[in-house]
């Protein structure tokens, strides 16, 4: 990214419940794990990921996102590639 | 030399007890400074002794531990890096001041109609560009005290007014400058790019300092400068017209350490380079008799009066620096001399609270308050986003050194920012914007007490004879006048509940640290 596009990215007001369209492939961290499986959540909205969930929390992921409700801002996603812990 | 694993202690009463030191310690500071009004830097190295001996009562096994804590706190980094920067900045600082800056100073703002109204407001701009470009909010705070502060105590501006100007403008330029240790710290820490970092903060760091530049203006033109009954009363006004501008040449070598600051050289370089240069202008002002100030100016020694040392007062080059006096006075003196000893009380104080924080650490207190947070207040990301920015500046607000402090909190707001998915950037800006705010606002808080120090020195300087210990401003009645400090921590509680700027991973990843 070039600097003056460094400068001007986020002078904006940002939603706490982002949302995403079934095939998004996005960059996120796994942040939740529990008895049903993994999960990462953005701000406020939340994807289950789904497929292969051998991973701990806080690893850096690229998810494709399977399905989103807009109404509840849940959805599902797979994990298509590690990045590794951070 | 390889690092040795950390110690863990253990507390009677849990964790919480290993911020018994600090907690002590603040609770002297408070007392002290705030409700006796002695701004004593000693005493408070006091306090932060006697409350490293009150929590080694509170440990359980081996007392030989607590004390290895309190070493291994006493030798880090970030301790020696504000040594450094503080024994510098005060031999620069002093250095320019015998050189008739402060009179340049005076000259200009009153060539330039520049009133006690408006002398803070410009006063915050000129600190913030200072600080932006050296990358050391401590040495601005130093720098503009000893040479700027006096300045505006001679047009009559208000002194406590001026001195929180002059520390707002040090917390803009910790908070932006990309050679500033704490953009530094917030930037590695969080797995972000420094350029990216600092490009990302500029849109929080301009909406406060706009509104900064605002209340600096309606508070110089609404609260009385200096009134009559105030000690300053006596000075103001003796701005005649036999102020020399030739001071303002060391503006030559304030841009010395500007540009070699930016340029990535190390702090040490810049301003031994910046006071080479000082030293030169200094000897050559005074050798053409534009300036009261001589090499004695800068280093004195005042050697016992005997056949020896009257031989060596008499010789050439050496003999300008040596002066025979009665025994009773003998010492060292000069501004090289001078500016380094003004800090040493707060050299000796930093040692002893990072040691109290390292305590903090080691007992676990920093643990308990990360789990506090994370199950019970961070729910949301409005939440979280809300603790992190109180969190950073709660922890600021205690621990004396702004980077240290930064660095205890760091990973918590690695971790409960990641726990959202929140960008490096974000948690960058959330992390340093609320580091530099709290550091310069609380009478123990390092920049202020940096500043303190400065003023200090100038009382019975060579620069400000006139300089009274009743000028001294109270470190405790400064923090409501802070603005820059106030809006920086204020326009990010609106940013966590509006979600202005906010990125998420999704969003933008940050790109790799290309500088640790």
């Amino acid at each position: 990214m070039s600097r003056l596009g460094k400068l001007l990215a986020g002078w904006t007001f940002r939603t706490a419940t982002p949302s995403f369209e079934p095939g998004d492939v996005i960059t996120a961290f796994v942040t939740h794990s529990d008895g049903e499986g993994v999960s990462s959540r953005i701000g406020d909205s939340v994807l289950r990921i789904e497929g292969d969930t051998e991973v701990d929390v806080e690893t850096k992921v690229r998810l494709k996102v399977t399905s989103f409700d807009d109404q509840n801002h849940v959805g599902t996603a797979e994990i298509v590639e590690f990045l590794g812990e951070f | 030399m390889p690092e040795e694993p950390d110690i863990e202690l253990s507390f009677r009463g849990g964790r919480l007890v290993s911020a018994l030191p600090i907690a002590f310690f603040i609770a002297w500071a408070i007392f002290q400074s705030g409700i006796l009004g002695i701004g004593d830097t000693t005493g408070l190295v006091a306090g932060m002794l006697t409350g490293l001996i009150v929590g080694l009562l509170f440990v359980r096994g081996d007392w030989k531990d607590y004390a290895d804590v309190v070493f291994a706190g006493m030798t880090r980094r970030v301790a020696a890096t504000a040594v450094v920067a503080w024994l510098w900045a005060g031999m620069f600082a002093e250095t320019i001041q015998v050189g008739g800056f402060v009179d340049g100073l005076v000259w200009a703002a009153t060539a330039l109609n520049v009133g006690p109204g408006l002398f803070p407001a410009v006063t915050f701009l000129l600190a913030a560009l200072l600080a932006t470009g050296i990358g050391t909010g401590y040495g601005t705070a130093i720098a503009f005290t000893s040479l700027v502060f006096p300045a505006g105590l001679l047009l009559g501006a208000n002194p406590v007014l001026l001195f929180g100007a002059i520390l707002s403008g040090a917390v803009f330029g910790d908070n932006l400058a990309p050679v500033s240790d704490t953009t530094i710290v917030s930037a590695v820490t969080q797995d972000a790019d420094i350029g990216g970092v600092v490009a990302s903060r500029v849109k929080y760091a301009v909406v406060a300092a706009a509104l900064a530049i605002a209340a600096y203006l309606a508070a110089g033109f609404g609260i009385p400068g200096v009134v009559s009954g105030m000690p300053h009363a006596n000075v103001t006004g003796q701005v005649d017209a036999t102020v020399s501008a030739w001071g303002l040449v060391h503006l030559l070598d304030i841009a010395i350490v500007i540009v070699l600051a930016v340029r990535g050289r190390h702090i040490i370089e810049a301003i031994s380079w910046g006071l080479i240069a000082a030293a030169v202008f200094n000897v050559a002002l005074g050798a053409a008799d534009l300036i009261d100030v001589s090499a004695a100016s800068m280093l004195l020694f005042r050697a016992p009066q005997n056949g020896l040392t009257q031989a060596v007062d008499a010789l050439p080059l050496i003999g300008a620096v040596v002066e025979t006096v009665p025994g009773g006075q003998a010492g060292v003196g000069g501004s090289i001399y001078s500016g380094a000893a003004g800090f040493f009380p707060l050299i000796v104080l930093t040692l002893l609270l990072v040691a109290g924080a390292e305590i903090m650490r080691a007992g676990g207190g920093f643990d308990a308050i990360q789990e506090l947070l994370i199950d019970r207040v961070a729910t949301t990301v409005r939440r979280a986003e809300t603790t992190m920015v109180l969190g950073t500046a709660l922890v600021n607000a205690t621990v004396t050194i702004n980077t240290a402090a930064e660095i205890a909190i760091a990973p918590y707001i690695a971790t409960l920012g990641k726990r959202f998915n929140i960008n490096g950037y974000r948690r960058a800006n959330i992390l340093d914007a609320n580091t530099s705010a709290l550091g310069y606002i609380f009478p123990w808080g390092g920049g202020l007490l940096a500043g303190f120090g400065a003023m200090q020195g100038l009382v019975g300087g060579n620069g400000t004879p006139w300089f009274t210990q009743e000028m001294l401003v109270n470190p405790a009645s400064v923090w409501p006048y802070v603005f820059h400090g106030w809006f920086l921590v204020a326009v990010f509680l609106v940013a966590a509940w509006t979600g202005y700027g906010r990125e998420y991973v999704s969003d933008r990843t940050s790109e790799e640290v290309s500088r640790v």
